[in-house]
């Protein structure tokens, strides 16, 4: 076998043992939870009504038949990992008999597109000034944005989300700041759909935008300012090589890839949504979905959700290690 | 330069999406034709099967707007007046021993497809949820029907498996209750249990017009035959609320930005502050249950300090009562509601009739009741609270505040325990109790410390309230803690898993006297073991013979009976001897409504329907509302 293909093995079973982990642990934790769904139901449908306590017993009886939650908690786990293999989850416990499938497939395509790109942008944008204000160092331009943005960078999202929602929505409210898209507009790649879904799109991206700008440009200005120090790059200046190019090609370039592995994890970590501004933004993504399954006891809701998520930050990993030997030689097979 | 042209490219996206902001706030619906009310998020957006566990727009207009049934209560209605009949064309007939019930309907309803409305529905919606184990009202069906029968097009009979003289209110709404089920469409469908009933048939005056897959929004029109109601039938005007939406407007400062914004007419609940902002901001573009402070709305539910009385010592009245004379009443109203609270002596909330029934007449009483410390006799109720909360409140709503008394009653309340800790002190030691330095130890010589559970976040103002009393009563030598439950609140009470707690264990018809709504519930044999679940609603476990004989001579009487008033009084004086529970205040909800549209919302002053958006009896305020003269012209 040779350099790659041992390379590629290895890393092929730490993706699955990781996904095996990861999923196992999810299962654990979420059927710790003290929340029971039937409790929930049984909440939900004798709230606010004249109950008789023996119809309550009845009702618990029967949903806890229809939820089919008897048998054991390995007897559960294994017919857990059987339903998943299949790409199934079951039924919502909280929506039931729904499948938890489809209700992340109706809210993945929200966090998807809002996450990606917001993640894009947010790195993009980053990467870019950070490497900027690390090469020129004396700029007063990139010195001003650099302490912007790190005066950004420790306030919390629902923070800076609550401020846009205020300045937007209320002091001068040009902007929508609940929901995905105007009410009664029939979904479809229409412009006036797709204008309405960027329109409703844009505090919640900006709120994670601004969030998440920070901590590339903090790390992209860290490597920068080591590598401009490094040999070649000394050489090349004073080998009248043009400052464009050293930034570009000497410089942003390596300081790039750890930047990339960074990127991929943010893409991998898209599946599980951006809870708080989503809730903040009353945004319709896989985020609200997590917290709406965590405050009914719906498990299986929950571990669909975070399952997707496991498998996504897997993948992108996967993906990024069969890529980096291609990318970067120093990276060594075998 | 590349700066540059990164703020040409903001400007231009800018410029391409905020002119979108001058949209119709919702598309193709003129605005002044429609009621925007504050929902939830619908999970399961395309679920219409109201009879079935599955989430979806249930509470987004499917209950409020399209179901129907035999009888509505207004839970803030008084008397006759409180009573409607819906579908019914009379109240329940029973039989001399209640175990049997007849009902006339009405003739001339449809529901929305055409289909004439009979006793055959009725029979179906019972039969088949006997059926299916699981359906909403499966369980109370089967435990009372033995058969179910239709004598004619118009008349149902039911045939009871016991006596039960409230059987009636399984079909009577307060929130909501046994809805008729479209029988020409669910007889079609192999499981009724996984059909999502999508596009929903209507028996009341609105119907589907469009819903968000997200889940975020369901839009109801009103039906072109809405007389063809039971609803429409009663109205001498045709509607004007032609569109419904249920909309989920986020977290709670959005709904306050919102309904400023004109995008949201009725809010459901806020906190004080934000009702404090849109009273401010909005003018006389906003309406709320009283004009004024305190603007809130009181619910038939009766927040309280709830004690587990299988955990001692909360099984001793006298530890009972002297932690209740620990507590300063004033302090814990400005603390949970900024003054905005109305207050409850007596365990059952001071709304609706319970204040011509019980409030009122029971002053006397209460100003006389005597308790015993073990040392001395004291009259420990305070009928003066009303005036000292006006007080408190007073420098800051200025002459906003009614001096008249009786005014101040219906704000504040009647009155409460006035606090008295010397009182508490001799109960206390009546119990066995003693002190070390400023620490009460109980009679096994252990610390007296008490965690006292709250639900957090969800219902802020209670959280409030817990956080007020700990600090009350560890200032008294009991060091109390908050215990924070979240989601899981619900369940710890059920499972008992509790020392004390805020929440309700009272909740009423509002609009009629009896309390059988949650009495019938507290009988002893309902009680559960320790570390089993406990149904609703006897949270607090309350083991009494007396209570047991007051709910057993409950059940014996008839619904309208004037006994049954009797019956209640006699249940709040022992509840008042022996405390089970620290009744504090009704739910008090700030729930504005915006005016910029609509009118003739209702209030203290017009109580004719509930207002809380997610209550059934909302469907009798849509109906009544008038248009704006001055509205914005689409």
């Amino acid at each position: 076998m040779d350099g790659f293909a041992k390379y590629l093995a290895r890393r092929f079973l730490q993706f699955i043992l990781v996904i095996f982990l990861g999923v196992s642990l999810a299962f654990l934790i979420t059927h710790l939870s003290p929340v029971d769904p039937v409790e929930q139901s049984v909440s939900l449908m004798t709230n606010f009504g004249a109950t008789d306590p023996r119809s309550v017993e009845l009702l618990r009886a029967a949903l806890s038949e229809l939820y089919g939650l008897q048998g054991s908690f390995f007897e559960q786990y294994l017919a857990f990992w059987g339903r998943v293999l299949h790409g199934d989850f079951g039924p919502s416990l909280s929506s039931f008999p729904t499948p938890v499938m489809s209700l992340i497939m109706g809210a993945l395509p929200w966090t998807v597109g809002l996450l990606t790109l917001s993640v894009l942008i947010a790195w993009c944008l980053g990467n870019l000034l950070g490497a900027l204000a690390g090469y020129f160092r004396s700029n007063i331009l990139l010195k001003l944005s650099g302490a912007a943005v790190m005066a950004l960078h420790p306030v919390p999202a629902y923070i800076i989300g609550l401020l846009l929602l205020l300045t937007f929505g209320f002091v001068w409210p040009v902007l929508p700041i609940s929901g995905g898209a105007q009410m009664n507009l029939q979904p479809g790649f229409s412009l006036v759909f797709i204008g309405s879904v960027i329109q409703h799109g844009l505090l919640p991206a900006l709120t994670l935008v601004l969030v998440g700008i920070g901590s590339w440009f903090i790390s992209m200005r860290s490597l920068v300012s080591n590598i401009v120090t490094d040999d070649h790059v000394v050489y090349a200046e004073l080998g009248g090589v043009s400052s464009a190019t050293i930034f570009s090609q000497y410089v942003a370039r390596n300081a790039l890839l750890p930047q990339l592995t960074g990127l991929a994890l943010s893409l991998g970590n898209v599946f599980g949504g951006a809870v708080i501004t989503e809730f903040l933004f009353n945004y319709p993504g896989v985020g609200r979905l997590l917290i709406q399954g965590i405050y009914s006891g719906d498990y299986s809701l929950v571990l669909g959700v975070t399952t997707m998520s496991i498998v996504a930050v897997a993948v992108a990993v996967f993906i990024i290690d069969l890529v980096y030997p291609l990318i970067d030689p120093r990276v060594r097979l075998g | 330069m590349m700066f540059k042209s990164l703020l040409a490219a903001i400007l231009l996206v800018a410029a391409s999406i905020l002119p979108a902001a001058a949209q119709d706030f919702i598309a193709g619906i003129p605005r002044n034709q429609t009621l925007i009310i504050q929902g939830p998020p619908a999970q399961n957006a395309e679920w219409f099967n109201l009879w079935a566990p599955g989430g979806g727009a249930s509470n987004n207009g499917l209950q409020q707007l399209t179901a129907d049934t035999f009888w509505f209560i207004n839970p803030d209605g008084t008397g006759d007046a409180a009573w409607t009949n819906a579908l019914a064309a009379d109240r329940p007939q029973y039989n001399a021993d209640f175990t049997e019930m007849t009902v006339k309907l009405k003739d001339g309803i449809f529901w929305s497809d055409g289909v004439p409305f009979t006793a055959d529905d009725v029979v179906y919606t019972v039969e088949t949820q006997i059926a299916h184990p699981g359906m909403g009202w499966s369980a109370p069906f089967k435990v009372n029907v033995d058969r179910v029968e239709a004598t004619d097009p118009h008349t149902v009979v039911f045939h009871l498996k016991a006596p039960n003289s409230r059987f009636h209110t399984l079909f009577t709404v307060r929130w909501n209750a046994a809805w008729i089920m479209p029988k020409h469409v669910f007889e079609k469908v192999a499981d009724p249990l996984s059909f999502n009933n999508n596009p929903p048939v209507s028996l009341s005056a609105y119907v589907l017009h469009s819903y968000d897959k997200a889940g975020n929004w369901a839009i109801w029109k009103l039906r072109d035959d809405w007389q063809r109601t039971s609803i429409g039938m009663g109205l001498k005007e045709p509607p004007q609320v032609k569109y419904v939406v249920y909309r989920n407007a986020g977290n709670p400062d959005a709904r306050v930005i919102e309904q400023l914004n004109h995008n949201l007419d009725v809010i459901n609940d806020i906190a004080p502050e934000g009702m404090f902002t849109i009273a401010r901001k909005a003018g006389d573009q906003m309406a709320a249950w009283f004009p004024g402070f305190p603007f809130a709305h009181p619910d038939p539910t009766l927040p309280s300090v709830l004690f587990n009385h299988q955990v001692k010592p909360f099984d001793n009245a006298d530890v009972r009562w002297a932690l209740a004379l620990m507590i300063d009443i004033r302090s814990v109203a400005m603390g949970a509601y900024r003054g905005a609270a109305n207050l409850a002596a007596l365990s059952t909330p001071p709304t609706g009739i319970a204040v011509p029934d019980y409030y009122e007449p029971m002053q006397d009483w209460l100003k006389g009741f005597e308790l015993n410390t073990g040392t001395r006799t004291i009259k420990p109720y305070d009928p003066t609270i009303a005036e000292q909360v006006a007080a408190l409140v007073r420098p800051q709503w200025g002459d906003s505040i009614p001096s008249d008394p009786a005014k101040l009653k219906s704000m504040f309340g009647f009155g409460w325990w006035k606090q008295d800790v010397q009182a508490a002190t001799e109960l206390l030691q009546k119990a066995g109790f003693t002190k070390q330095g400023n620490q009460w130890m109980m009679p096994d010589g252990k610390p007296f410390a008490i965690r006292l559970m709250v639900e957090g976040d969800n219902v802020p103002t209670l959280a409030r309230a817990g956080s007020i009393i700990a600090q009350q009563w560890s200032m008294q030598g009991i060091k109390t803690t908050i215990d924070v439950a979240g989601p899981t609140n619900g369940q710890r009470l059920g499972a008992g898993d509790f020392e004390a707690a805020i929440y309700w264990s009272v909740e009423t018809w509002g609009g009629h006297p009896d309390l059988s709504f949650f009495l019938d519930s507290y009988d002893s044999a309902y009680i559960a073991e320790p570390g089993k679940t406990q149904p609703p609603r006897n949270l607090q476990r309350w083991k009494s013979e007396k209570l047991d004989a007051i709910i057993e001579a409950n059940r014996k009487v008839a619904f309208d009976s004037p006994q049954v008033v009797d019956l209640g009084r006699d249940y709040l004086k022992l509840a008042v001897e022996e405390m089970p529970f620290i009744p504090l205040m009704a739910y008090n909800k700030f729930a504005p409504f915006d005016t910029t549209y609509w009118t003739g919302y209702p209030s203290a002053a017009d109580p004719y329907s509930a207002s809380g958006p997610f209550w059934s009896n909302l469907r009798y305020m849509v109906v009544a509302l008038k248009p704006n003269p001055n509205a914005p012209k689409p």
